[in-house]
C-alpha cells in the first residue's frame, strides 16, 4: 500500500514567504486564476476546499447583479443578513444589521448652501454641495458620528485639499464609475510617500465623482492613533484606525472603506521597490466577506515618487520608538519640510469591483487559506493596474 | 397567574444616589413593578416622599452599608426583605470617590465588595430570580486612536497597570459576567459609558466625575467620549426587567463627543499639558488633595476614547435610546447641560 502523499507546498506569484497547502493535488499556480472564470459549481479550488472540511461543496449564494445605478428611492433601507452570516469564528452573532444605512442625498437633491468662509467661495458649486452632503454622515445631524467625523471641520478643511488635488498634486482619476454608488464596498489600494496624501487624494477623488457624494472612510494605522494632534486630525476628518470592530461597523452601516493592504510595508520601502506591491495584509478581506460586501482594487500612480526613500534607518527608528527612519533627498536634511511630497502628478485607477461573496458567500471569512488566496487576487489586480498606468 | 402576581418586585441599590433615584423614580412609574425596595446609606431622599406616603405603601426605602458584609447579612435575613418578596434585584453601583476611595472588606474597593455581596445574596435568595448590574464601559481595552467601536465581545482591559477606578469596574464586570448563563439567576449586565444629567453633572467617568473644574489632560488628544443621560439608563434598567434575556449588553445615548466638548458642557474644561508633565501634575494635584480622579487614572483613557455599539441592547432588549444631550438655555439665561426627548 503507498503512503499517502504529503501536502504539496505552493508558492504564489512574487509572494515571497506566503503558501497555500493543497493536499492530494496538482501543483498549480494559486495566482493568475480568475476565480469567475468558470462553473463555481466545478471550481476545483472549491471542490478542494471542501476536501479539506471534510465537506460536501457548500451550496453558493445566489449572486446578486452590481448596482451601478443611482437608487430610484431614497427612503433608507434596513438590511436582513442571511442566518449564516451572523456565525463570527465561536464569538457572539453580531453581524446582524438593524441600522438604516448611512447615506448622503444625490446632488441634485442639495440645497446650495452659503459660503461659509473665503476658502469655501474659491469652490464651484458643485464641489460646495458634495460638501454640504458630508453633514448627513452624522446621525441625526449630529456635530461628530460615532467614529469622530466632524462634517464641519470636514468641509473647513476640504479647500486645502481641493487644491492640493488640482493645483498641486493635478490628478487625473480613470474608472470612478466602478466605486459602488451605495452600500458597503472596500477599495483597496497600493500605498506610498511618506505622508498619506494616496489617501487624501483618493478620499477628495472618491467625493468629486460619485453620486450621491460619498466618503472613503480610511483605515489608518495603529501608530497614527498614538500621535498628538495627527490622531485627532484624522478623526475628524473620517479616518478610522484599523481594528476589526471599526471596520465591520463601517461595512455594516453600508460605507466605504479605503484600505491600504500593504502597511506601513508599503510606506517604507525604499526607491527600488517603487509600484512594487508589498505582502499584503488580509483583514479586508476577511471583512468583506463577512460584510458581503465587494472589493474595488484601485492604483494610486505617483504616490511612491512623491518623496522617494533612498534607505530606511532602523536602528534610530528602533531609538525614536517610530515605524520607521526614512533617508530621502531631502529629509532629514531639510528638517520636517523635507518630508513635504514633491509635486508629482497623480492618476488614480479604479478596477473592476470583485465580488468574492456573491462566489464563496460568508463562511469563508473563517477560512485562512481562501482568505488569504483571495487577497492575493486583489493583490495581482492592484499590480497590473499599477503595471498598466505607469 | 392573577395580574397582581405578575407584577415585579425590585430591589435598587444605591437608591439614594442620583442615578439610582433615576431609576427607582422609572419603576414606580413602570406599571408592571409592584414594590421598589431601595438601599442607600443617608436619609430617604426628598424625591421620595411622595411615594413613602402612597397607601398602600409602593415604596420601601432602608439604609444599608452594602460594602460590609454584616450589614448585608443582616438586611438580606430580615424580615422587612422576605415580605417584600424581591423577585429582581437592580445593582446600580456606588460613585467614583466612594467606589475606590473607602475600603471595603479586607482592602478591596467598596464597589467590589459590594458587587460580591450583592450577586452573594442574590443567588441565596430564592425568590430572587433576576439581577440586573450597571456596569461601566470604561472595561475595555482600548486601541489607539481618537474612537474606536467596541461591541460587547471587545476584550477587556486586563493590564495589571489598570488604574484602581477602572480596576474596581473591572472586577465588578467580571464578577457578574461570571454567572451569566447560570441556571439559578437571570443576569444582565449593562455596560455603560459616561452619565450625564440635566445641570451638567458627569458620573462614572473616570476623568469628568467629581466636582467640577480644571481637568489636565495630555496636549493633543481629545477622545471621543460615548454619553448617555441618566434617564436613558434608567429605560436601559427596564428594557432588562422586562426582558428575560440574559447576558452582557453595551448601552450609550445618541451623542458622541470630544472629550473637550464634554468638559466644556459640564464646567470640567480641560487644561492641555504635556504628556510628560501630566504624570508630574496628577502627583501635585493628588498630593494637593485636589485631583483624587485624575492621580488614579492612567494615560489611556485621556488618550483614546471609544463608542459602543449597541445593537445588541436593542435587538435583544429592545431598549433604544430616548433621550438627547446638548446645551439648552437655562431660565437664568446660561447654557447648561440638558437632557431632552429625542
Amino acid at each position: 500500500m503507498k503512503p499517502p502523499r504529503p501536502p504539496e507546498i505552493l508558492s504564489l506569484d512574487a509572494v515571497p514567504g506566503e503558501s497555500l497547502g493543497v493536499p492530494n493535488g496538482e501543483a498549480r499556480r494559486a495566482l493568475g486564476r480568475d476565480p469567475f472564470a468558470s462553473d463555481p459549481v466545478s471550481d476545483p479550488f472549491v471542490d478542494r476546499l471542501a476536501e479539506l472540511r471534510g465537506t460536501a461543496t457548500p451550496p453558493l449564494p445566489e449572486p446578486t447583479p452590481p448596482k451601478t445605478a443611482p437608487p430610484e428611492a431614497r427612503e433608507p433601507e434596513s438590511r436582513e443578513p442571511e442566518p449564516d452570516s451572523l456565525r463570527d469564528s465561536g464569538r457572539e452573532s453580531e453581524r446582524e444589521s438593524e441600522r438604516a444605512w448611512t447615506r448622503t442625498p444625490r446632488i441634485d437633491e442639495i440645497e446650495l448652501p452659503l459660503p461659509s468662509g473665503f476658502a469655501e467661495r474659491l469652490l464651484d458649486d458643485d464641489v460646495r454641495r458634495r460638501l454640504a452632503a458630508l453633514t448627513h454622515m452624522a446621525e441625526g445631524g449630529a456635530p461628530y458620528d460615532r467614529f469622530g467625523f466632524s462634517p464641519a471641520a470636514a468641509q473647513t478643511a476640504f479647500p486645502l485639499f481641493h487644491a492640493l488635488y488640482r493645483a498641486y498634486f493635478r490628478v487625473r482619476s480613470e474608472g470612478h464609475e466602478r466605486v459602488p454608488v451605495e452600500g458597503p464596498a472596500v477599495l483597496a489600494a497600493n500605498h506610498g510617500g511618506l505622508l498619506p496624501f494616496d489617501g487624501a487624494m483618493t478620499v477628495v477623488d472618491v467625493l468629486l465623482h460619485t453620486d450621491p457624494p460619498r466618503l472613503a472612510r480610511a483605515v489608518v494605522d495603529r501608530w497614527a492613533g498614538t500621535l498628538p494632534w495627527v490622531n485627532v486630525f484624522f478623526a475628524r476628518m473620517g479616518q478610522v484606525v484599523g481594528t476589526r470592530e471599526n471596520v465591520m461597523d463601517l461595512l455594516d452601516d453600508g460605507q466605504l472603506v479605503l484600505v491600504f493592504p500593504e502597511g506601513m510595508d508599503g510606506v517604507r520601502k525604499n526607491v527600488t521597490q517603487r509600484y512594487r506591491l508589498q505582502r499584503f495584509h488580509v483583514g479586508f478581506v476577511e471583512a468583506a466577506l463577512r460584510a458581503q460586501a465587494p472589493i474595488v482594487p484601485m492604483a494610486v500612480v505617483g504616490s511612491d515618487d512623491q518623496a522617494p526613500i533612498l534607505f530606511d534607518l532602523s536602528e534610530l527608528a528602533r531609538r525614536f520608538r517610530v515605524p520607521f527612519f526614512p533617508v530621502t533627498p531631502t529629509f532629514p536634511w531639510l528638517g520636517p519640510l523635507g518630508l513635504l511630497p514633491y509635486p508629482v502628478s497623480y492618476r488614480i485607477v479604479y478596477g473592476e469591483p470583485l465580488h468574492f461573496h456573491e462566489k464563496f458567500g460568508p463562511d469563508a471569512a473563517d477560512d485562512p487559506q481562501l482568505v488569504r488566496y483571495l487577497a492575493n487576487q486583489v493583490r495581482r489586480d492592484i499590480q497590473l493596474l499599477l503595471d498598466r498606468n505607469r | 397567574m392573577s395580574a397582581s402576581t405578575a407584577l415585579r418586585n425590585v430591589l435598587v441599590t444605591h437608591g439614594d444616589e442620583p442615578i439610582g433615584r433615576r431609576v427607582v423614580k422609572a419603576l414606580l412609574h413602570d406599571p408592571q413593578v409592584g414594590k421598589v425596595f431601595a438601599l442607600g446609606e443617608g436619609a430617604v431622599p426628598r424625591a421620595f416622599d411622595h411615594f413613602v406616603a402612597e397607601s398602600p405603601p409602593r415604596f420601601v426605602y432602608a439604609r444599608v452599608d452594602l460594602a460590609k458584609h454584616r450589614s448585608c447579612v443582616d438586611f438580606f435575613h430580615s424580615g422587612r426583605f422576605r415580605e417584600a418578596e424581591i423577585d429582581t434585584v437592580v445593582h446600580v453601583p456606588g460613585h467614583a470617590a466612594r467606589g475606590t476611595g473607602r475600603p471595603g472588606i479586607a482592602g478591596v474597593p467598596a464597589r467590589t465588595a459590594e458587587a460580591r455581596l450583592v450577586l452573594h445574596h442574590a443567588l441565596e435568595t430564592a425568590s430572587v430570580k433576576s439581577l440586573i448590574a450597571l456596569g461601566s464601559a470604561f472595561v475595555y481595552r482600548l486601541a489607539p486612536g481618537n474612537a474606536n467601536r467596541l461591541s460587547e465581545a471587545s476584550e477587556l482591559n486586563l493590564d495589571p497597570g489598570v488604574p484602581s477606578e477602572i480596576r474596581s469596574w473591572i472586577d465588578c464586570d467580571m464578577i457578574f459576567h461570571g454567572e451569566v448563563g447560570a441556571d439559578r439567576l437571570r443576569v444582565a449586565l449593562l455596560r455603560v459609558p459616561t452619565v450625564v444629567t440635566s445641570g451638567g453633572y458627569v458620573y462614572w467617568n473616570p476623568i469628568l466625575s467629581g466636582p467640577p473644574g480644571l481637568r489636565a489632560r495630555p496636549i493633543g488628544f481629545d477622545p471621543l467620549c460615548a454619553l448617555i443621560s441618566d434617564k436613558d439608563v434608567a429605560k436601559a434598567t427596564q428594557a432588562a426587567l422586562h426582558s428575560e434575556r440574559s447576558g452582557v449588553f453595551n448601552v450609550a445615548g445618541y451623542e458622541s463627543v470630544p472629550l473637550s466638548v464634554v468638559g466644556s458642557w459640564t464646567g470640567r474644561p480641560g487644561l492641555p499639558v504635556p504628556g510628560p508633565a501630566l504624570g508630574l501634575l496628577s502627583a501635585v494635584a493628588g498630593w494637593l488633595g485636589r485631583g483624587a480622579s485624575l492621580s488614579g487614572v492612567g494615560g489611556t483613557e485621556l488618550r483614546f476614547g471609544f463608542t459602543l455599539d449597541t445593537r445588541r441592547a436593542a435587538r435583544e432588549l429592545g431598549f433604544r435610546p430616548h433621550y438627547r444631550v446638548g446645551l439648552a438655555r437655562a431660565g437664568d439665561g446660561r447654557l447648561r447641560l440638558e437632557t431632552s426627548p429625542a
